[in-house]
């Protein structure tokens, strides 16, 4: 499944999940920074959970539940934490932005009133060149007052 | 950075991963939790004719807490063993070790037992195994598994002792007696980094406030995890006095011959390792509870 | 206009894209047809190429196939350069690893990988210089015929006179190492050629200028080459280059006649793509015993790499020192000569703080140093040597004029910021302790906003200097923007409505700011050296000053009111007095296109509109670090950063911020973390993210408070350039922090752990 909806894919074992969600399913939301596992611009949501998909073969999303970036709002209909990132100015160029996203994302499940010790731990396993962090520390922070506490 | 062509195996049980193993030798590598083997196939700087992937192997993911032993399933995901509550109750120095493996991102897929058969000189789980005196389970195709002491599990880089066609199934972190303190330090260039330098120290008091034993096991400071055996010696039957903790630190970073790389010089890995060492040590005994006592400090 | 004008914290229209992941980076641009295109880049560092040749079906394109291809030679009018020219495909050499040998296509970048790991090319090894002082000696390999791509030295006033009547005479040498921009996103090139034009999608910040270049490579006409700007996840200086690989891909989609699409991969990007600083500065600094700085004389030397970059040449770097060096202090007498030498490493071009960030940094290394030689207070021998705020606009001793520049303020303020006596209590009280406590401060001012009589009088014939607007406003009265210059992350769909909003008094959600593109937009030299809110913003000012005029006289003809009484507020333009008498902007739209009888309205509402600016714009700040080092380790964090900038009017707010706050984390990364580390043998050892140490959000302090002093410019809107601020200065406030921590001089940046701890020893 992938972003709800069971699709079906024909790929060579080699192929990453980053590539394939990109190329075979036209969703480019999910971004390649370094393709080693430390930038976190790959971030997808894998059963609920933050995983870098350029670390994950296609194949291996068999069964599974996959959530890009696609799946959490649109244009004219934000989630409250594409919404508060919106608000609080919390990317630039945008490019490690739906990685950061996805982690929030479970984050704000798992944790619903975080510290900004806790966000900052949180946001270490991303990298930022553009905005030095803080303004995506604020926008989590607030996201995490508008969500209460929610299931999203 | 793309991976080189592989054969692709996902087997539903141990049996059939150990099937397709032994079919190719040391020319297939297991895919564990991946955040250490995939960057490695995007590099290509691996290149196995097969990966046999043992995500789907549900047998070989669990955490049992018995009979003095934490018992962990080698597909166990880090994060699941970090946040086990009885893994909080019976073993603290895990979950602290833990915390230092990379980042929640990684530990959410990374797995105990992909962590231990990479066998990264500055990996957090092998010093731990090595402190604790813990063992790993390996088995082949058509062979009895054998167990595998830590002390003979760590050969070199990235190198252990397991066959070309074994997989390590299971790992065993045994629990110190009651009232053991411990404590993980560590020293990495950013939060997540491999270690530059980490220690896991254990120190055991006697009713008497004396020391009963005490561990040492460094990372990042040689080719495998090491324990300091004279330092451990040197505190057996000693006083927590001023100054202990500081010579049987230095003591035991004496004999280490630790690699330079970009981020730091062998010299410096040295010295600083007899300055985790004392902290590791310090924290340990203070959360120590001598057995009259019975409680933590 | 409060709402969504100058001044307004508008949060951004891009974002919308951004963050649904629907944003079209280089990388997302699918044409049917597309091959992907992989390069085969030299493991040597200096070498002769040997033969080339494929075990297998597929084709390998070599330099030979792009014989007569022009190659990347930047110009420069004026003494003491020697030009260089990098061929896209090395021809008989290569002078750096990574350089782009050969190059092959197939379906997918995971079989052209494949493809070119059966490309085999044969090297002669030639002995490599691995930095400047090696390539200096007189035995020394030739990168080129001439090892010093450019030197140049002047003199202002008499610095020697200064040094003999100086009672203290300081001599530093400090020394920047190499460092990258690592943008997030890569670079990313695609092409194609639709039959009547060549059309390539780059993430450049020169899009004018690499239309100009890659036509003149590829010796067609200018109109036949068009430049699309995607989206682009980070620039930072390092994409205002003409690459090879931008030359060679643009090259293959015209032989082949398919598109074709290279996307870098990260380990290219931090050894192939453009890096930055590496520069050894030695500085003497005559003063009185009272502090007052009477004299500097500064020999630079950067190590600038195999080539010289388009358009902005090896000369750029250094030179910026030299000229920024004196800072915004009164010193009147200033000597320097700089060198340029080559060295078989990556091309260095610019990023973030270009030359300024070095020139900063062995300045207030000096004044710090000079503080503890005259027994002063560092803040207080920085009141005694900065220019009297009533002394702007104030001739600086290497010619810069500042034109702006309330330096003692911004250094009060800063103080005040971060209550300067009880950091120093606080330091008192540490020092008993187990950690060490620094504070740091660094004085700075930048020139922004340059035109092209800048650019002339460098010598930078290849970059132009002027920008340029065109706002077409449509029958539905939807107002386009047209820039020549994109944004990286800087927000111009923003920023640059704000100003059309600002002047027209209309919703900002009728302005569109397009995407950058040379075919529909005007003709400019791009984003960089924080030019957008200067030499931008006056482009676009006068375009809607323009459109502003023009509607007027429509709403005037409609009204038939006098244009001189039509005023404008809230998407409608009324008669002064008169507010019924009113027509909606759509009205002035519609009648511009569908003239009503007898109105005397001429057809159409547009305006393309250019902006030169005359001379340099200053900005200036301070920045004060604190920083916390634990001596048993020399592990140190940033536990405080404030700022007291001015760039003067402020566009919006939370743009301002993010890219201040953006700049002072690469500033805390260049000082404590990354180095694109080469070895004595010119190879490459920072080549993943796992050794080249990009900051976390655990390495910016939990807080970083900021102040504006807003004094205006003379320049449309009263904007002064800002975005390198952060970048400029926070090396040099942390590596005067962490000096002040542990009472040693610091010489060299980055400062790892090892570092400090071993100038702690060897100050012991």
């Amino acid at each position: 499944m992938v972003n709800g909806q069971a699709r079906e894919l024909d790929v060579e074992v080699r192929k990453t999940l980053a590539d394939a969600l990109r190329e075979d399913l036209a969703l480019t939301g999910t971004h390649l920074g370094c393709e080693h596992g430390v930038c976190g611009a790959c971030t997808v949501l894998v059963d609920g959970r933050p995983t870098r998909s350029c670390l994950m073969l296609a194949v291996q999303a068999h069964g599974h539940d996959i959530d890009t970036v696609e799946s959490l709002g649109t244009p004219d209909h934000l989630h409250p934490l594409q919404q508060a990132f919106w608000e609080h100015h919390g990317l630039q160029c945008g490019f490690c932005t739906p990685g950061i996203l996805m982690s929030a994302l479970w984050f704000l499940r798992e944790r619903p009133h975080p510290s900004r010790e806790e966000i900052r731990e949180l946001l270490s396993g991303h990298l930022c060149r553009c905005t030095g962090y803080l303004q995506i520390i604020e926008a989590i922070e607030a996201a995490s007052g508008a969500t209460g506490g929610r299931r999203q | 950075m793309k991976p080189p062509v592989f054969d692709y195996y996902d087997p539903l049980t141990l049996e059939e991963a150990l099937g397709v193993l032994d079919q190719y030798g040391d020319d297939a590598k297991v895919l564990a939790g991946g955040q250490s083997l995939m960057p490695l196939l995007n590099m290509r700087l691996a290149r196995p004719g097969a990966l046999v992937d043992l995500n789907k192997v549900s047998s070989l993911n669990y955490i049992t807490v018995e009979n003095g032993t934490v018992r962990v399933g080698a597909m166990a995901r880090q994060r699941d063993v970090e946040v086990d509550p009885a893994v909080a109750r019976s073993l603290p120095l895990l979950v602290e070790a833990l915390h230092f493996v990379g980042h929640v991102q990684i530990r959410l897929r990374g797995t105990i037992g992909g962590s231990l058969a990479h066998a990264d000189p500055a990996g957090e789980l092998p010093a731990l195994l090595v402190c604790l005196d813990g063992e790993v389970v390996a088995a082949g195709h058509h062979t009895a598994p054998r167990t595998i002491p830590a002390r003979d599990l760590f050969v070199t880089y990235l190198t252990t002792s397991l066959r070309p066609a074994e997989i390590l199934t299971e790992v065993r972190f045994p629990m110190p007696p009651p009232g053991t303190g411990s404590a993980f330090e560590e020293l990495s260039r950013r939060h997540g980094d491999y270690a530059l330098v980490g220690v896991a120290a254990t120190v055991r008091l006697a009713s008497d406030g004396s020391i009963n034993d005490a561990r040492i096991a460094f990372t990042g400071c040689g080719p495998i995890p090491t324990r300091a055996a004279d330092a451990e010696r040197y505190l057996e039957g000693g006083r927590p006095v001023d100054g202990l903790w500081e010579r049987a630190a230095d003591l035991a970073a004496r004999d280490l011959e630790p690699d330079s790389d970009l981020h730091a010089s062998g010299a410096y890995r040295k010295r600083v390792a007899a300055v985790l060492a004392a902290r590791a040590l310090r924290k340990a005994a203070a959360r120590a509870a001598p057995p009259d006592r019975g409680r933590q400090q | 206009m409060t709402g969504t004008g100058i001044g307004a914290a508008v949060p951004r229209r891009e974002d919308a894209r951004l963050l649904t992941g629907r944003a079209r980076y280089g990388g997302d641009i699918p044409l049917s047809g597309m091959v992907a295109a992989a390069f085969i880049r030299s493991p040597h560092p200096h070498a002769r190429i040997g033969n080339i040749r494929a075990d297998s079906a597929g084709q390998v394109f070599t330099a030979s196939h792009l014989d007569g291809v022009g190659p990347i030679a930047p110009r420069w009018d004026g003494q003491g350069f020697f030009p260089t020219a990098q061929r896209p495909l090395a021809a008989d050499k290569v002078r750096y690893v990574g350089e782009p040998v050969a190059v092959v296509v197939a379906r997918s970048r995971y079989e052209a990988e494949d493809l070119v790991e059966r490309i085999h090319v044969s090297y002669e090894p030639l002995p490599p210089v691995s930095d400047a002082q090696q390539a200096l000696r007189p035995q020394a390999p030739r990168v080129h015929e001439d090892n010093v791509l450019y030197r140049w030295s002047a003199a202002h006033g008499d610095p020697d006179a200064a040094a003999r009547e100086a009672d203290v005479l300081l001599r530093i040498a400090i020394g920047s190492s190499r460092c990258t921009a690592s943008p997030l996103e890569g670079r990313a090139v695609t092409a194609w050629h639709d039959g009547r034009t060549l059309c390539v999608w780059t993430g450049t910040q020169m899009p004018f200028l690499i239309r100009s270049a890659l036509a003149h490579c590829l010796g067609l006409s200018e109109n036949t080459v068009q430049v699309i700007v995607p989206d682009t996840g980070g620039g930072f200086g390092q994409k205002m280059h003409l690459y090879p690989e931008e030359i060679v891909v643009a090259w293959l989609a015209l032989r082949l006649g398919i598109p074709v699409q290279w996307i870098e991969d990260r380990r290219e990007n931090l050894v192939a793509s453009t890096q930055a600083r590496e520069e050894q500065v030695e500085l003497e600094c005559a003063a009185r015993r009272d502090g007052i700085v009477l004299g500097l004389r500064a020999h630079i030397t950067a190590d600038v790499g195999a080539y010289h970059v388009f358009p902005t040449t090896a000369a750029l770097e250094p030179l910026g020192v030299a000229q920024i060096l004196p800072g915004p202090y009164a010193v009147r007498n200033y000597a320097y000569d700089i060198l340029a030498v080559a060295t078989n490493k990556a091309p260095t071009g610019a990023y973030r703080g270009v030359g300024m960030t070095v020139g900063v940094l062995a300045m207030e290394r000096a004044m710090d140093m000079l503080a503890e030689r005259c027994g002063l207070d560092p803040v207080e021998i920085r009141r005694r040597n900065l220019v009297p705020d009533d002394a702007v606009p104030y001739r600086s001793a290497s010619g810069l004029v500042y034109d702006g520049g309330a330096f003692q303020e911004a250094l009060d303020r800063v103080c005040a910021l971060a209550d300067y006596p009880r950091l120093r209590d606080i330091q008192r009280v540490a020092q008993a302790g187990e950690k060490r406590v620094g504070v740091g401060v660094a004085c700075y001012v930048e020139y922004t906003g340059l035109g092209s009589a800048t650019f002339r009088r460098r010598g930078m014939v290849d970059i132009p200097g002027h920008e340029a607007a065109a706002i077409k406003v449509d029958p539905g009265a939807t107002v386009r923007v047209y820039l020549s210059f994109p944004s990286q992350g800087q927000g111009h769909e923003t920023t640059m409505a704000q100003l059309v909003a600002e002047v027209l008094r209309i919703s900002l959600d009728r302005i569109v700011v397009e995407r950058v593109d040379t075919m529909s937009g005007p003709h400019g030299s791009g984003t960089f050296a924080s030019r957008t809110s200067v030499a931008g913003a006056g482009a676009v000012l006068r375009a809607a000053a323009y459109i502003r005029e023009r509607a007027t006289a429509i709403a005037g003809a409609l009204l038939e009111a006098s244009p001189k009484d039509v005023e404008w507020a809230d998407d409608r333009l009324f008669v002064r007095g008169a507010p019924l008498r009113a027509v909606t902007f759509e009205d002035v739209a519609q009648a511009a296109y569908r003239i009503p009888q007898g109105s005397g309205i001429t057809p159409g509402l547009e305006a393309v509109e250019y902006f030169d600016p005359p001379a340099p714009t200053f900005s200036s700040g301070a920045h004060l670090a604190v920083v916390e080092v634990d001596p048993r380790t020399g592990f140190t964090r940033v536990a405080g950063y404030f700022v007291a900038e001015d760039c003067g009017r402020i566009l919006n707010p939370l743009i301002v911020r993010g890219q201040l706050l953006g700049g002072i984390a690469q500033g805390i990364g260049e000082a404590l973390l990354e180095h694109s580390a080469y070895d004595d043998q010119a190879q490459p050892l920072a080549t993943t993210f796992m050794d080249y140490l990009l900051p976390l959000a655990a390495d910016i302090p939990p807080e970083v408070r900021t102040i504006h002093l807003e004094h205006p410019s003379d320049r449309p809107g009263g904007f002064r350039g800002m975005g390198e601020g952060g970048a400029i200065a926070a090396p040099a406030a942390i590596a005067n922090a962490v000096a002040n921590a542990i009472g040693v001089q610091v010489t060299r940046l980055p400062l790892r752990p090892e570092d400090i701890l071993s100038l702690l020893e060897r100050g012991a």
